[in-house]
Formats: structure tokens, sequence, C-alpha cells
């Protein structure tokens, strides 16, 4: 973008934009940083609530742009501060969490395994051991994880296992791929 | 590079070190007024050390946004088309702000033009750093930009481990969210019963007790009004709503010490920020105040009916008494209580008198100091005081002297132990004060304790003076007898035995022995007194050197306290236990049996009623 348009691009105002990558945005500006050329905006419509979405655009993908309307500062600059205890917090609880659920994702199998696993894990307590599905800790379901994979545990266990594998898998058909 | 890591609590904007934990710092604020002073190099960005690039009020707000990304789930786009998802841990501020992710992967690979379908090409999340140069947009949902500082924000962090006021944020009612109709996922389970109300509309035609009414008859007399206020809509109606609202963050906002609240309403605890998660939401509080100590009474009472166990029946020292009096104080009272009843054996029976009696009674000193003192100075006079504290049990039950033996009772507080029966009489009555007069420790100083005296025996009821200590239970009885206590806590069987008025069964028959019965095979003539039956529900033996026998009759089956001679009372103890022998402690049975002193059979029995002892007699 161009140096120019100052005024265009001051805070507050509220443009729609559209990048060369295709998206198309419409929202108001929270600040706009030269040397950097980052343009961060403030997404849908000014809820009163403290949640925006925000998007931090580099400028140089801008296409083209429509000024719209000025409107006031989104963000009143003698109130803002920063919780630094609260953001490592909230960092190490995100990680926290992203790493619970990075342990659902099974590495190097297909999405179909992904789908069964899933499935599974709504009911049954199960994690993965490199590609093989371990219910409960003893009904192991290796690839392709048919009934007739479903290996190990109590009779009782094992039959569970392949009556929720069998539905699951039908259900999955029914609903057709992806 | 320097990188802007917020993690590391650096000296953060203008170079400004200092930073607790839970300050707030504004550095916004800070970094604008700086910027208005002096174009000074060295100011700048966030990591405070580096010096020489000018910032400006655009930077400082980018900075800004920046940081409250940190922690965030982000989604970076780059140049190639891909899209990396991942949380936001740092930035580059001093430089051209390339994005530090962590735990973050390729979500699109711009790079391969069609999406496979399956997952071969996922891998673990990683951190990721997105160059500069790559950077084309990066996108941010649900941020916070924390213009206002809210309190409970601090609150909420964990998504795995959520209580219950984070999950109910009562004090974030004003925040609306985005509200989108429920459709049934993909992986839902489906039921295919509940299918068909999704399609219909809601008709608000229908009536449902129109049709009851046409179908059966039924008549409905439901009035709303019965169970809530009537709400008067009118001119007034915002006016009121605007005052409601007033008055409800006024409370919301009010500084509290309890801890609950406190985090309820977003405050942090002012005093230790130590407390782990037991203290905090588990652990027992023991505060001395009074405030609002009651739920620990039912625990506090049984816990005394256990610890009575063991003790004799012995006249239970005044500072036992007041000590569980005090059990509105918490566990403290009723710790020292416990201790009370340890140490003191001889004089444990008129500790558990004393303990049922203020069990029931539901009374306790607000203040712990008072009643620790006094459990001093009554132990320390322990056995000596039987007879003064039988007798002191006989007027107990003069709810209405309360006052007076609170009065008395706080004067002892800081005597010595010298004090005569009167400090006895005070430590015991004193239990027997209303609770509901005292105050946070505010003891009513009356004069003398002859009022109280006075009073005492106006109050008995059918129990006969002779009745001695044994009867804990008759103490409380009267007590009971003389008090409505509403707040008395059931639970406790002393609370049971001793309410003759209010928890009792009126329709109960009245239990007769029936010395033809089977099963009871006296070892000696079958004498009425011999409610041993008692001993059925209590453990015989822990008897002590307590001579008085008192079969305290606790519903819940607590050990009585049965203090006699073994010689006596072994064997007629294994006969008792046939129902047969339950012997209603009521009516003339007690006039012959107790006798006040070292007769070992003394069983008091005195108002115990059947349905009291629910192992014995009756068959529930």
């Amino acid at each position: 973008m161009e140096g120019g348009n100052g005024e265009e691009l001051a805070v507050g105002c509220v443009l729609s934009l559209r990048t060369t990558l295709g998206d198309e945005i419409e929202g108001q500006i929270i600040a706009y940083d030269r040397p950097s050329n980052i343009l961060v905006i403030q997404e849908g419509s000014s809820k009163a609530g403290p949640r925006r979405n925000i998007r931090l655009l580099k400028a140089n993908y801008i296409q083209d742009f429509t000024y719209l309307r000025k409107a006031e500062d989104p963000i009143d600059p003698n109130k803002c501060y920063i919780d630094l205890a609260g953001l490592q917090a909230r960092e190490e609880a995100s990680l926290r969490q992203a790493e619970i659920e990075a342990e659902r994702i099974g590495v190097g199998v297909t999405s179909e395994a992904q789908s069964i696993f899933d499935a599974l894990s709504k009911t049954l307590p199960v994690h993965w051991d490199k590609t093989v599905i371990v219910v409960m800790n003893e009904v192991r379901v290796s690839s392709p994880y048919l009934p007739e994979n479903v290996i190990g545990g109590t009779p009782a266990a094992n039959d569970r296992v392949k009556k929720v594998l069998d539905f699951e898998r039908k259900r999955l058909q029914v609903r057709g791929p992806g | 590079m320097q990188r802007m890591n917020l993690q590391q609590g650096r000296p953060f904007a203008n170079g400004y070190s200092s930073r607790r934990v839970d300050t707030v710092v504004g550095t916004r604020t800070e970094s604008k007024t700086q910027v208005r002073k002096s174009a000074s190099p060295n100011f700048v960005s966030t990591n405070g050390t580096r010096v020489g690039r000018p910032t400006s009020p655009s930077r400082d707000r980018l900075i800004y946004v920046l940081t409250c990304l940190v922690g965030h789930h982000v989604e970076v786009h780059v140049k190639n088309g891909s899209i990396i998802s991942g949380i936001f841990h740092a930035t580059n501020a001093d430089g051209d702000f390339e994005i530090v992710l962590k735990m973050a992967q390729v979500i699109k690979d711009g790079s391969v033009r069609e999406r496979k379908s399956d997952h071969d090409s996922i891998k673990k999340p990683q951190p990721m750093v997105i160059p500069a140069r790559e950077l084309v947009q990066v996108l941010a949902k649900d941020v916070s930009l924390s213009d206002e500082f809210t309190p409970g924000q601090s609150c909420e962090k964990r998504k795995d481990l959520m209580i219950d006021s984070v999950i109910s944020h009562s004090h974030h009612l004003e925040t609306e969210r985005e509200l989108a109709p429920w459709m049934p996922g993909e992986d839902d389970p489906e039921c295919p019963e509940l299918e068909n109300i999704f399609d219909g509309t809601f008709d608000r035609k229908w009536d449902q007790f129109e049709t009851n009414e046409a179908l059966f008859g039924v008549k409905s007399t439901f009035n709303e009004e019965l169970y809530t206020t009537k709400l008067e809509r009118g001119p007034q109606m915002r006016d009121l709503e605007k005052i409601a609202l007033k008055i409800a963050r006024e409370i919301e906002g009010e500084e509290t010490q309890d801890l609950h609240l406190a985090e309820e309403r977003g405050f942090s605890y002012h005093d230790d920020f130590n407390l782990d998660e037991e203290s905090r939401y588990s652990a027992v509080r023991r505060e001395v105040n009074g405030s609002g100590l009651r739920e620990n009474e039912n625990s506090d009472m049984e816990a005394y009916g256990s610890g009575i166990i063991a003790g004799s029946l012995g006249l239970a020292t005044s500072g036992s008494c007041s000590d569980s009096l005090s059990k509105k104080n918490g566990n403290e009272a009723q710790a020292s209580c416990n201790e009370t009843q340890a140490s003191s054996t001889s004089s444990s029976v008129v500790e558990e008198a004393c303990l049922y009696t203020l069990a029931d009674k539901g009374l306790g000193l607000s203040s712990v100091d008072v009643s620790s003192e006094l459990k001093s100075d009554c132990i320390a006079r322990s056995s000596s005081l039987e007879d003064e504290i039988r007798l002191d049990d006989n007027q107990i039950k003069d709810q209405g002297g309360k006052s007076e033996r609170m009065a008395i009772q706080d004067s002892q507080t800081s005597d010595d132990v010298n004090t005569s029966i009167k400090s006895e009489e005070v430590s015991i009555s004193a239990p027997l004060y209303d609770p509901s007069s005292s105050g946070q420790g505010n003891i009513i100083t009356e004069s003398s304790d002859s009022p109280v005296r006075g009073k005492l025996p106006a109050a008995s009821e059918s129990v006969d003076p002779p009745i001695r200590q044994g009867s804990s239970t008759s103490s409380s009885e009267y007590a009971h007898a003389e008090s409505n206590r509403p707040f008395l806590s059931p639970s406790t069987s002393c609370g049971s035995l001793s309410s003759e008025k209010s928890t009792l069964n009126p329709n109960a028959k009245e239990f007769k022995l029936n010395p033809n019965a089977k099963s009871f095979t006296p070892s000696s003539s079958v004498r009425l007194h011999a409610a041993i039956p008692d001993g059925s529900f209590y453990q015989a033996s822990n008897v002590n050197a307590v001579q008085h026998m008192h079969g305290l009759p606790m519903g819940v089956g607590v050990g009585p306290s049965f203090s006699h001679q073994p010689v006596f009372y072994n064997p007629q103890a294994a006969q008792i236990q046939s129902p047969q022998a339950y012997i209603n402690p009521n009516g003339p049975v007690y006039g012959q049996q107790m006798i006040v002193g070292q007769h070992p059979q003394f069983y008091y029995v005195q108002s115990y009623p059947p349905q009291e002892m629910p192992h014995k007699g009756r068959k529930f």
C-alpha cells in the first residue's frame, strides 16, 4: 500500500477491503503500523462485549479497499492494561489443552482410522499406540480396524469393542465419506 | 533479534522492571506518556532493553494487541496460501514481527493444491516460527483486549479444570454471547424418537390444564403468586429495576472476607496468595467469629457423641461444656471439647452430660476464647465439682437464664481456677445460653447467678431434681423442654433426646416392660430401673472411675457413657440386649432409680422416647 491515504487508515475507520488471497474483510481499524506495514483490524459488529475478532494484515496484501465511515477508536488508550500473569496462565492452559487434544490424534494414521478413534473415544477410554488403537488399556485394534482386528482383553471387553467398532463403522458408512 | 517474550516478565514498557504477579501494568498509558515526554530512544519496546528504535503510538497499539494475543489460539496465513494454526507465543516486536507459535500445525497446505483425504501428512504439533516476509495475516477470534479491567478475568484460566464460579460467570451477567440454535451435530447419537420435536413448531395454543380438565375433570388450583411475589409492572418498573440492579451490584461488589464469595465476585483474596486448591475449595473453614457456622453443628454433634463414648459420664467439666456449646465456633470448640474429654477421665461423665446438653442447645459462646478459657478452668476443677455440676444440670433447663449464665460465664472467662461452684454452674449453664441472644461473643453481663438458679427450678419439667447428672440427657431434656430453638441441630442425638417436646413423637406409645417376655432373663428380679436397655445401646465397657452410671440415650447410637461398677453391671448388661429389656424410661421408673451418688445401677433414661432408640424396641 502506498504511503498516502493517511486519513483513511486512521484509527477508528471502518473499511471494507479485499486481499490478494481473495479474502473479503470488513472491519474497524485498531492500529496501523507503517514501518512494519501491519494493519490491525477489528472485525464483526462493534459489540459491547470485550471479545472481538482481530485480524492482523500485512498491508501489502490489500488489493483494494473501500472507506466506509469513520467511527470511534475501538480501544480506549487510557484503559489499556495488560495482565502478564494472566496471559502466562492462559498460555499455559491453552498449551495444556492443546496437548490433551493432540494426544487424541494418531500420527501417521489414515483419516478413517482417526474417525474410528474419535467415535470410539466417545464412549470408551482409548488412546493411540503408534497406529494401534488401545481401548481400556487392554483391547487393541490395529489396522485396518475391522472387527477381526480386535485383539486382546477379556472376552467381555473384546466383544464390547467389536460391537462398538461395528456400529461405528456402519454409522460412518451411512454418513458417507467426508 | 530481541524477542518480545512476555513470559519472562522482563522489564516491561519503558524499562519499568517491577512486575508483580498479579499487577496489571498499564503499558499503553505509560508508553504514551513517554512518547509525549521525549523521544528517548531508550524507551521503546516491551522487552525494555532495546535501544534505538523510535516508537509511535501506532506501534504501541500494535504491540499492545499482540500482547493481548499471547496464549490465544490463532491462525496464521502465509504467502503460499498455507494456514498454520497454533497458540500465539511471542513476536519480534523490535524487528519485523515474525510470529512464534506453539503447538502449531499446518492446517491447510497451500503448496499442495489438492487437499489430501488421508492424514498421512499430519505431524505432531510443534513450535513454529513464521518469518515476517511470509506473513500475510493473523486471525484471532474472541480476543479480549482488556479495555476494561475486569478483575474476574484473571480467574478465567483453565479450560480443563473449571470451577463453578468460572463456569457460571456470575459477575459477567451483562455480557451476552452470540447464541446459535443447536443443531444435532454429525456425530451425535441419533435418537429417532426425538427427531419430531425439532420438526414441529411450538404450539402456543395448547393449554395443558385445559386439556387435563376436559379429559379427566381435574381442576388446577395452581396460582403462581403463591410461590412468588408478583411483579407489579408499571411505569415504575424501570426505576425499580434500576434500583434493584444497583443494589445487586453493590452487594456483589462488596469486599468480603469470605474466600468463596470473594472469588465469585472476582476479588482476589487479599490475605494470602499461597493458598492452594485445598484450602481454597475444600478445606474446612475454621473461623473465630460465630457467623454462620451452623453447618458445623451436625458434624460437631456427632463428633461429640463419639468422643463421649470414651468418657464416662461424669460431670462434664464446665470447660468441655462450654466447648461443646461453642461448637458454633466451629471446629475449635469441638477440638477442645474432644481434648477435654480425652484429658479428663474422671470427670468425663460430667463432660458428656454437658456435651449433650450443649449439643442440644446448639449453644455456644461465640467466642472461642471464652470457651477455651473456661475449659481450662473447668478441667482444673473437674471431679470435685460433680455435685455442683449435677445441680447445675438440673437447673439448666431454664432457657431464660441463659443470658445470665452467659454473663456468668463471661465473667469467668478471665478468672482463675479459684472460683466456686458458681463458676461451675456458670460454665455448665453457659452452654444453655440461647445462641440467638448471644452475639458475637457478646455476653450479657448479669448480676449474679442467683437469678439463674431461681429460674432453673422453674423450668424443670417432669424431671425431678434428684435426677442427677447422669442424666446429661435429662439436663438436655430440660433444656430442650424450655427451648424451642429452631436451630438446634436435629442430627445430634442429644438434641433428639433432650427435645422431649420438639422432636418426640407425641403419638408414640409408651413402652411398658413386659416382664414375661421371653428373651429377658435378668439375673435378679426384674427391676424396672434396670433400664439397662440403655446398656444395649451403649458400650458398657468404657467405664472409668466415675461411679455414676448414666445411660445417655443417644439416638445415634453413640456409645453411652456408662459408668458403673463392672461387678454390678455386667451381668445385667448382657441381658439388656433383648429388646424387651428396653424399658421406657418415662414415668415412674426414674423416681426410684435416680440415685444421685455412688449407686452403680443408676440409669437415667428419663425422657428417652422409644423411638429415640432405633435399634431397640422399634422395628423400623
